[in-house]
């Protein structure tokens, strides 16, 4: 009892205290993860709160709030009081494909928050069965696009990131034949796949790169500009004759509209070190991650990127069997 | 064999030093403390747990995490049979038996006979992973969505063998447990289903809400319109732990639970979650007089008990092995990695050998640790429940309603907790058991799923059920197993089988 | 369970009987899932439609509940009984009360809250007993998942801001 009025009284004194930015943070922040604990997004957010714990003095709690494809959580973010004590990571899916996925949804991502700046980006691979009689993209693509056979493609469910990729993917090689069929989660289509019940997906590096290298499936191609350094031997979609096909699951950190201008600065300043600094920056590379230049790391940088990717899925996911 | 001793001597070597021993124990320790809350259940102590194991090393953090994870099964079961909550899917057959045990005064029985089991079952089926994981991979891979719903529909025929009353009303709760499973949004066409509008159902109804309700807050509803049912506590203790007549009758049930749950927990997807229902079914037909069943049989927990302790462990091969992880539970396991560098897949055993053979070493260790832990607990947890009903029912609420909320920190999570009572409760009245409908649910979903995947790639030919052998054979099976199970009822002769 | 045998056969009213009402209960409760799910496409095998499983479901569980009331016409079966509703009342009163007051008051306010509210379903409820193993309770779990645990569940957020 002594030890909570003790505590109540501090914390008395404390929120007397302007909470400037000078002094911010003076409380523990909450970092709201839209999905999951264990998943990629989560694991971004806890390297990243981690640094700035360390930097900024305060906790940086991650709270998991998961559900509806991670529009709960973000939801929950624009409800928060604007004070820089509640961020989240956010997503290509949350802040990128969700207003085609969802019609309902409660906010725009162009305009309900304060972009701080892109954390990562997780490059997608386009993969297949380890026995698919493919030797590389182009004779894959040739029998996508072959109406005389119906290959199988394995997703992750309406809304994950291997959905809305290969959907890209599908809608780039104009193919509409395939069988597509869904799973719960990346465990079981990959399961699946190694198992040789279906043809092909695509995901996210760090959930593929074990399982190729231990060639129980194949890569095709890895849909960015260089090739990662964890799978050197996998071409670029550029390389192997897919140009237009760039697409990665980015992350990256957001405050609720109206966060005042000058945490919002020390957020951003706080984050960059993050980003160079060698623990944290190898952590992140570790998971296949490709991190930002320095003229990316900018907040108008991830405005412009949220407003390019809202854009770029709207008509693409519009013309899946949802609508 | 001179590989599998070399490769366990490796092993133990990394978990015995002392580090990771404490890590072992912390683990154990913890995840059985947690765990055993009521109300709080395994999913929800492991994913309060993980942040503590991002700040050891890999090998250490997968020792403790896998720690926590047989502590908070084996804490969950504790609740189950102490006061019928049960954490997660698996611990709703211990409450059948386990915890009319606890009423007629042997919950010391029971607890002891439960972390007897589960420890046999933890030893046998370390020992399965060390020297067949790798091979038995091959059986996992064999399991396409067509066998894969093949074993759903035998499941859903254990669930109404399982129940002991109306086999008419069992069928009608897995029935219902299979549309519950519908609610939320659609997995092929992301249109939401049944959802009224709740943004906090358009991922579909949450398991431990759903058991939460139907069994833990209509638990308390029934022993607070029923006072002679707090007798519970109220009991005579008797013996705390089981005598040798005890362990004669369980280890038949203990052997055969822990030899179905070895096979089931390998398959992906959740084949671990039958596990201790088939065994329950099994010990009930092997049974002189499967009467007793349902009214404090040691077998029904002995069987059960050992056959979920073996599924959990050998949940891990696909894990392991291919790096796929079959459950939620594995799921979180593999972020763990993640976060440590190390990707699961599978090269894991020749790129990291310390960490694979360490951590299938410290599953043996943390078995033995949670035997050394619990038995001397079991006095303590029957003591608790000497703490007068109108105080731990109100304690219970409030643990309940902690654990419910920690799951994804929303509030709408306890809302429907609440709903959920409600519904358990009016189900009591009516006379109709939960316990098919929990499984009916659980399987409802991975059943759609599987239905949906194997059509799609058969063009909509049932005939790829029947032309794929496994898949025949399992089918062939559940349909005798449901016709056993409604046959007496049709003859009009049930009541010699499914006596009440 | 918890009703009790059927007392002289002819005695109980149609409503009284636990298989009539459960029939009755089940098949409104397939009515309205049917009636929910009706605008959801059914589709083919080949691609299922998300209607078509609920709309199967809720069919089957329709007949069976009517199967389940008219057994209750020939057999009379056991006897509902009501009970008195205060546990319920309290106990859900205490979830609800817990799950609005989290986030905005915390948990030093939610979790005796809960306690209280709920203490009352129990017709032998004691002031005093109830008020300290609140308070007492509530320090506990602040202990555990705050403290031991730092779980980001809200302490006290209009005095400490988290």
């Amino acid at each position: 009892m002594k030890r909570m009025i003790a505590s109540i009284a501090a914390a008395l004194a404390l929120s007397i205290a302007s909470a400037d930015a000078q002094s911010y943070p003076t409380r523990p922040v909450t970092v709201i993860v839209p999905f999951a604990a264990g998943g990629p997004t989560d694991i971004v957010a806890r390297i990243v709160s981690d640094y700035l714990s360390k930097t900024l003095g305060q906790q940086f709690i991650v709270e998991n709030v998961a559900g509806a494809g991670g529009t709960t959580g973000t939801t929950r973010l624009t409800q928060a009081t604007p004070d820089g004590y509640t961020l989240m990571m956010g997503h290509m899916g949350t802040h990128g494909a969700a207003p085609a996925l969802y019609p309902n949804l409660k906010y725009d991502p162009t305009k309900d928050f304060e972009p701080i700046g892109l954390v990562a980006g997780t490059p997608i691979i386009i993969v297949a069965r380890k026995d698919f009689p493919a030797a590389n993209l182009q004779e894959f693509i040739a029998r996508a696009k072959n109406t005389g056979e119906k290959l199988s493609q394995a997703h992750a469910g309406v809304g994950s990131v291997s959905f809305t990729t290969c959907t890209l993917l599908t809608a780039q090689l104009g193919v509409k034949h395939h069988r597509v069929v869904a799973y719960r989660g990346t465990g079981p289509a990959l399961n699946d796949m190694v198992g040789g019940q279906v043809d092909y997906m695509c995901d996210q590096i760090v959930n593929l790169v074990e399982q190729i290298k231990g060639n129980a499936i194949k890569a095709y191609a890895i849909a960015t500009e260089k090739r990662s350094p964890a799978l050197p031997d996998v071409p670029t979609t550029k390389e192997a004759g897919l140009p237009d096909y760039q697409v990665s699951a980015w992350n990256a950190l957001f405050a609720p509209k109206g966060t005042p201008k000058d945490i919002l600065a020390k957020l951003n300043e706080t984050y960059v070190k993050a980003l160079d600094d060698e623990a944290t920056r190898k952590r992140l590379l570790d998971l296949g991650s490709v991190l930002p230049d320095k003229a990316g790391r900018t907040p108008e940088a991830l405005a412009t990127l949220v407003k390019s990717e809202v854009a770029r899925w709207a008509p693409i996911l519009k013309t899946t069997p949802a609508q | 064999m001179f590989d599998l001793i070399g490769n366990l001597g490796l092993g133990f070597a990394t978990a015995l030093s002392p580090m990771n021993l404490a890590l072992c124990f912390l683990g154990c320790l913890v995840g059985t403390l947690i765990g055993v809350l009521p109300g709080v259940g395994p999913i929800a102590t492991i994913a309060m747990l993980l942040p503590l194991t991002f700040k050891v090393d890999p090998t250490g953090a997968l020792i403790m995490l896998a720690g926590i994870y047989y502590g908070a099964q084996y804490g969950g079961s504790t609740t189950a049979i102490l006061v019928n909550i049960p954490g997660e899917a698996t611990s709703v057959v211990t409450t059948l038996d386990g915890h009319q045990m606890a009423r007629k005064g042997q919950a010391g029985i029971a607890l002891g006979i439960a972390a007897i089991g589960s420890f046999f079952a933890g030893t046998v089926a370390t020992l399965v992973i060390a020297a067949i994981g790798a091979p038995l991979t091959k059986l996992a891979l064999l399991f396409g969505p067509a066998e894969y719903f093949g074993l759903m529909v035998l499941g859903l025929g254990l669930a109404i063998v399982l129940a002991h009353g109306s086999v008419l009303k069992a069928v009608i709760m897995v029935v219902f447990g299979l549309l519950l499973a519908t609610v939320g949004t659609d997995l092929e066409t992301g249109e939401e289903r049944l959802t009224l509008g709740f943004s906090a159902l358009s991922d579909g109804i949450d398991f431990a809400v759903l058991a939460m309700g139907v069994f833990g807050i209509a638990e308390i509803l029934r022993n607070l319109d029923n006072p002679e049912a707090r007798s519970v506590v109220k009991a005579a203790i008797g013996r705390l732990l089981p005598s040798m007549a005890d362990l004669k009758r369980s280890f038949g049930p203990i052997l055969r639970g822990t030899g179905l749950g070895a096979v089931l927990g390998i398959l992906p997807g959740n084949g671990a979650v039958l596990a201790p229902f088939a065994s329950y079914t099994l010990e009930k037909k092997l049974a002189k007089d499967p009467s007793r069943f349902g009214k404090g049989a040691i077998e029904g927990v002995a069987g059960p008990e050992s056959a979920n302790n073996a599924g959990a462990q050998t949940a891990f091969i696909p894990l392991l092995t291919l790096g796929i992880p079959p459950n939620a539970v594995m799921a979180l396991m593999v972020g763990a990695m993640t976060i440590h560098g190390v990707i699961p897949g599978p090269q894991v055993m020749t790129k990291n050998p310390s960490l694979f053979w360490g951590m299938i070493a410290s599953m043996w260790i943390g078995n033995l640790m949670l035997l050394v832990i619990n038995l001397p607990l079991v006095g303590l947890w029957v003591r608790l429940l000497q703490v007068p009903y109108r105080m731990l029912f109100t304690i219970i609420l409030l643990f309940c309603a902690i654990g419910i909320y920690s799951i994804n920190n929303n509030p709408a999570d306890v809302f429907f907790t609440a709903f959920f009572g409600g519904v358990g409760f009016v189900l009591i009245k009516l006379g109709l058991e939960p316990a098919p409908m929990l499984l009916g649910f659980v399987l409802g979903r991975l059943m759609e799923e599987k239905l949906r995947q194997a059509l799609a790639l058969s063009d909509g030919s049932f005939m790829t059920f029947v032309e794929r052998p496994l898949s025949a054979v399992l089918l062939a099976l559940a349909l005798a197993v449901i016709v056993v199970a409604v046959l007496p009822s049709v003859r009009k002769s049930r009541d010699t089988v499914f006596t009440e | 369970m918890s009703s009790e045998k059927p007392t002289g056969s002819g005695a109980a009213s149609l409503l009284l009987r636990q298989d009539f009402l459960g029939g009755l209960v089940v098949t409104a409760v397939a009515a309205i899932a049917y009636w929910l799910g009706s605008d959801l496409a059914v589709g083919t095998l080949g691609g299922m439609g998300p209607g078509l499983l609920p709309k199967v479901l809720s069919l089957l569980l329709g007949a069976l509940g009517l199967l389940l009331l008219f057994g209750s016409l020939r057999d009379v079966g056991v006897r509902l009984t009501v009970g008195s509703l205060r546990g319920p009342i309290f106990v859900f009163g205490a979830l609800i009360a817990f799950g609005l007051a989290v986030r905005p008051l915390g948990l030093v306010a939610a979790g005796p809250l809960a306690i209280i509210i709920g203490a009352f379903g129990s017709d032998e409820v004691k002031w005093v007993e109830t008020i300290v193993s609140g308070l007492l309770t509530t320090l506990f779990c602040i202990v555990l998942f705050k403290l031991a645990l730092g779980l980001p569940i809200p302490l006290a957020p209009w005095l400490l801001g988290y």
